[in-house]
């Protein structure tokens, strides 16, 4: 020690200030280890007791640890007083009573595997099934004028858009129920749908909507939607007992035979097929297509939204208003196990229909729909695969050379359908074959509308109609003359479809052939480039808009299409002649 | 050696201590001018009060708002009013307002830029006073009009404040400290008003009447634009004789008068010059400020007119092309593609160029105020006063050569204010088109009366909505709370005195 002390002073200092720096290197340093403090799903559950007993049913369930890995999860969190509500209603005392496979059931119900916020609620179903393999429906309702966000229309949304590390919470005051009913259960634990119930019954169609949902190879299910009719409603059409209806509907198929309802060709089986819609069709998708296919072989009804009221066969035929019936909407959108249950209110049965126009946006794809973000709604464009259900082509079948939605404010729907070197040669795709939307049987003329690019772009794509090659080519690098009418321009093949149109638009319409459609359903139509491969700068030159089916007898030119995105459209996107009263451009 | 290196020592502490003594330490801003040794001069006052001007028309230097002013109180009053459809540029914020489809978290709902300038004006208000004492040169009368100008910027942005959000913190004194509270509770809408019409009332009696230029008239608050923003708030508190009595003191003035020329140079002079005598307050844009208008109209247009504007507000005649409304094609929009003109037209015929695209924002015009007086007259019932309303619109019709087909032939009784009201804001629709009105006029309506006239509403609701979200935006319109734009996330977040609107929870 002395020695140490006899140190020279400077060495002493630094001895000193070397054991202050051991010390203090001793003492343990905080580092933040993490970059993020985001909560996930079930830590913000546990972190909050008004949830407690949702997370109790989630540990229970193991799927705890499931909620708090990575991924984008939309979860509807019911709260504590939901939660025992349920209890109250399903006879239990505690959670534990409850059967295990149930409180899965309702987990699975709760949430969907992607990022869904309350902006994407329409009054329809939730795009994405939940994990319970049921869609959920959304909307809104005013309760002594308060409004606020529904869930399967029981739930009302107490808080939205909570944003968590793993996706977004929506807190719900009431325990989400799945539909353990089916469709044939659903119609006869209602009192006042007794009638449609023996009308199923006495047709066979009871068995049938009473089958748990199957799903095909392409995992589409089995789902199919009723339009049921009350009591009242078949009372009012004079026909208030099954005895009525048989006399009315039952007639035998063949001289000197008695009538047999469950025959398929029986026409009061096919009354009840013609209430039968194949597929999920809930009020918001009924509204948003103009013709819904049914049971019945080759017969349609058709929708349409006037104001607020869904009618259903509302149409002009030969310039005569037929009055259509009326969706009840407020008690409409019924889930069940395998489908969905509206009523109507009054009596429809099916009509000899005639050919009516089909106007098929090719970018009218769910695959293209799928990407949430952008479809539709932003300028950023997609290319797809060989993904598509509805769409097949010959050539390069990589992701690199599919088919690209292409946003476009002239278009239709704002969208084009963009195909990527449309040949035949090295590198090309072609003969790009789309499934029609279903087309009603009769004679129509075709129109292929495409964009107009003078140089590069196929000048001779041909068209087959169900395999049937059309009489007329489409050229892109041609187009009709600006400064000629309407009706010049229609004798030479040709159409402005878009409404207004403004001197230089790229958008023509061509008449391709005018074809026998045999049956009512969907069709297959095909383009094929016959031009040779244009190297790299004829990527991108060959966009289609859509094609028209127009009956023959129809006017061809009128009613034109409205551009720009859905939403951006009030109304019908449509323009009729009558509705133009300023001439824009020649007509 | 020792004293040596005691003499280095000595040299560097003197050195050190003497150097900290030179200005480099000192902490004042180079590049500003702080408060102590501001506020001296009444040229220091005229400065600090151009300053909340200038900040009407952009966000100041360093600040980088999401939008201007003028953009926000464009999109507060035209977005859900019916009257646009979305451009290829719209943000997906400014799409989901037009669909009703709003969250909190919408970037469109930011109001810093309102309480900035809100922030200066107290700032003058607060401050401006004690300059007396240090500039004798500095009158009575001039103190009160500097005062009177931001008394009345801040009652309008409060007054749109109210209309927009409801409810919101009513701050009254200058921010000048860190140390201040900014944990501000909102204040009620009618608390809200009620400031606003006593703010107005304070500025309405130190007001100027005149400038001495035109563009100061305009652009500056006189006791013109004071009155034009009273009879508005009246209006909105149901106040409709004082209402009638403030616009009375525009049109007994003598200085304003509708402009009655040919249909191109009325554009030309009301809308591309500006400070026209049909003009009463604008945000005065310069070739040197310009406005945002050309980029989001023209360039990258996020918004356009609605399809169906021509044909169900400015009506088309199909006999004969020349007969038309003067507001319609090529003064409010271009009929052809939907394209937003008003703001970036020269004429009829021509477009400005970027360069020259300084059309004013126009918050107040003379029109506006005959249109106030109508609804005044109208509310306030009686035959005598229904005509005068009628009259009102005709005049303001034939001087715009409004087209037949728009017109409604309607005889005031007692019982018959529903029609003229309705006529009133079918006018107001041809007259103010995009000038940031339609949402605030149809909302007024509606509300008036305990919102006996909700329906306006879900009308306005139905013919705009997406047919697939129809009935829920339908469902939401049924709240009133839904009227009013959520409270910002990132204001909550900061400010945890604030309660969001319940509709928004």
């Amino acid at each position: 020690m002395k020695r140490l002390l006899r140190l020279p002073s400077l060495l002493r200092l630094t001895l000193v200030f070397l054991i202050a720096l051991v010390f203090q290197n001793c003492s343990e340093q905080k580092i933040k280890e993490s970059t993020d403090e985001t909560l996930n799903i079930t830590g913000y559950i546990r972190e909050n007791p008004n949830y407690s007993m949702f997370l109790k049913i989630l540990d229970l369930t193991n799927s705890a640890s499931f909620m708090n890995t990575y991924g984008t999860y939309t979860l509807f969190l019911p709260t504590n007083d939901a939660v025992k509500q349920y209890l109250t209603d399903v006879g239990a005392t505690s959670l534990s009573d409850v059967p295990l496979k149930d409180l899965q059931d309702i987990v699975k119900l709760h949430i969907l595997d992607k990022k869904i916020s309350t902006t994407e609620f329409t009054d329809g179903k939730i795009a994405v099934p939940s994990l319970y393999g049921q869609y959920l429906i959304t909307g809104a309702a005013n309760i002594n004028g308060v409004s606020s966000a529904t869930i399967n229309k029981t739930s009302n949304v107490l808080t939205s858009n909570l944003v968590v590390g793993n996706g977004v919470i929506h807190v719900i005051d009431k325990v989400l129920r799945v539909a353990d009913k089916t469709l044939a259960q659903t119609i006869e634990a209602n009192p006042n749908l007794s009638l449609f119930t023996e009308v199923l019954k006495a047709t066979g169609w009871y068995a049938k909507l009473n089958q748990p949902v199957t799903y095909d190879a392409n995992n589409v299910g089995s789902h199919l939607t009723v339009l049921a009719q009350t009591n009242a409603v078949f009372e009012a059409a004079g026909l208030g007992t099954l005895d009525k209806i048989k006399t009315r509907y039952s007639k035998p198929i063949a001289p000197a035979t008695t009538s047999d309802p469950t025959n398929a060709k029986d026409s009061l089986n096919l009354f009840v097929q013609y209430h039968v819609l194949p597929r999920l069709n809930y009020m918001a998708d009924v509204v948003s297509s103009s013709v819904l296919e049914t049971a019945a072989p080759l017969e349609v009804i058709s929708s349409k939204l006037d104001g607020e009221k869904i009618l259903l066969n509302h149409d002009i035929f030969n310039g005569v208003q037929e009055e259509g019936v009326k969706v009840v909407r407020n008690v409409s959108d019924v889930t069940c196990s395998n489908g969905v249950l509206h009523y109507v209110d009054g009596n429809f049965s099916i009509k000899k229909r005639n050919p009516m126009p089909v106007y098929f946006d090719l970018c009218d794809q769910p695959e293209f729909a799928n990407d949430l973000v952008n479809y539709r709604k932003t300028t950023t464009s997609f290319r797809l695969g060989p993904v598509f259900n509805g769409i097949t082509w010959t050539g390069n079948q990589t992701a690199a050379y599919g088919p690209i939605w292409k946003p476009t404010t002239g278009a239709f729907n704002g969208d084009l359908f963009d195909v990527f070197r449309f040949r035949d040669g090295s590198g090309g795709t072609t003969n790009f074959e789309f499934t029609t939307p279903v087309i009603i049987k009769g004679r129509y003329k075709i129109w292929v509308s495409y964009y107009y690019i003078d140089t590069k772009s196929s000048s001779s794509t041909k068209v087959y109609f169900d395999g049937v090659e059309t009489s007329r080519i489409i050229n892109a690098r041609q187009k009709p003359n600006d400064a000629d009418s309407d009706k010049v321009i229609e004798s030479q093949g040709y159409k402005r479809y878009i409404f207004p149109f403004v001197s230089g638009d790229r958008l023509f319409s061509r008449l391709v052939g005018i074809v026998d459609v045999t049956t009512t359903g969907r069709h297959k139509i095909k383009f094929y480039s016959t031009s040779a491969g244009t190297g790299g700068s004829g990527d991108h030159v060959d966009m289609w808009d859509m094609v028209e089916f127009r009956p023959v007898d129809m006017d061809q030119i009128w009613p034109k299409f409205k551009k720009g995105f859905p939403s951006t459209i009030t109304g019908s996107n449509l323009v009729q002649r009558a509705d133009v009263k300023t001439d824009n451009g020649p007509n | 050696m020792q004293t040596k290196i005691k003499t280095i020592l000595a040299i560097f502490i003197l050195f050190v201590s003497a150097s900290s003594c030179d200005n480099y330490l000192d902490l004042r801003p180079q590049d500003g001018i702080v408060r102590d040794e501001f506020w001296k001069t009444k040229e220091d006052i005229q400065a600090a009060v151009i300053g909340i001007y200038s900040s009407l028309l952009s966000s100041p230097p360093g600040v980088s708002d999401n939008f201007t002013m003028t953009e926000y109180l464009f999109m507060y009053g035209e977005l859900r009013g019916g009257m646009l459809a979305e451009g290829l540029n719209v943000t997906e914020d400014q799409r989901d307002i037009m669909n009703s489809n709003i969250i909190a978290s919408n970037e469109v709902t930011s109001w810093a830029a309102f309480y900035r300038t809100i922030n200066y004006c107290n700032t003058v208000i607060d401050l401006a006073p004690a300059v007396k004492n240090e500039d004798p040169t500095l009158t009575d009368t001039q103190l009160k009009h500097f005062l009177s100008e931001a008394l009345a910027i801040r009652a309008y942005l409060y007054f749109t404040l109210a209309r927009t959000f409801k409810d919101v913190p009513l701050k009254l004194k200058a921010t000048l400290s860190d140390a201040e509270n900014f944990q501000i509770p909102t204040s009620t809408q009618s608390e809200i008003f009620t400031q606003v019409i006593k703010d107005l009332k304070l500025a309405d009696e130190y007001a100027v009447e005149n400038y001495g230029s035109a563009a100061s008239n305009k652009g500056r608050i006189t006791t013109y634009a004071i009155n034009a923003m009273l009879a508005d708030v009246y209006l909105w508190t149901e106040d409709y004789q004082g209402a009638l009595d403030a616009t009375k003191k525009l049109t007994d003035s003598g200085k304003f008068a509708l402009i009655e020329t040919s249909s191109s140079t009325w554009f030309n002079t009301v809308f591309a010059k500006g400070n026209s005598t049909e003009s009463v307050f604008e945000f005065q844009y310069t070739t040197s400020n310009l406005g945002p208008f050309y980029n989001i109209f023209s360039l990258r247009p996020q918004f356009k007119g609605g399809a169906l504007l021509m044909d169900q507000v400015f009506g088309i005649d199909s006999n004969n092309a020349e007969n038309r409304d003067i507001r319609g094609d090529f003064a409010s929009l271009i009929s052809a593609t939907g394209e937003i003109y008003k703001f970036t037209g020269l004429n009829n015929f021509e477009k400005k160029t970027l360069q020259e695209a300084d059309t004013h924002w126009f918050v107040y015009r003379y029109a506006d105020v005959l249109l106030m007086q109508a609804e005044a007259l109208t509310r306030l019932g009686g035959q005598v006063n229904g005509q005068a309303a009628l009259d009102i619109i005709a005049d303001i019709r034939s001087k715009r050569r409004a087209i037949s087909q728009t017109a409604k032939t309607i005889t005031a009784t007692a019982t018959n204010k529903d029609d003229i009201i309705d006529y009133i804001l079918a006018e107001r629709a041809r007259e103010l088109a995009f000038e940031g009105k339609r949402w605030y006029d149809v909302l007024r309506v509606a509300r008036a009366n305990n919102y006996e006239r909700k329906q306006l509403l879900i009308d306005l609701a139905v013919a705009t909505a997406p047919v697939n979200q129809q009935q829920s935006i339908i469902a939401k319109i049924k709240d009133p709370n839904s009227h009013y734009l959520p409270i910002n996330a990132n204001e909550l977040y900061t400010n945890k005195a604030l309660v969001q609107n319940p509709f928004y929870k």
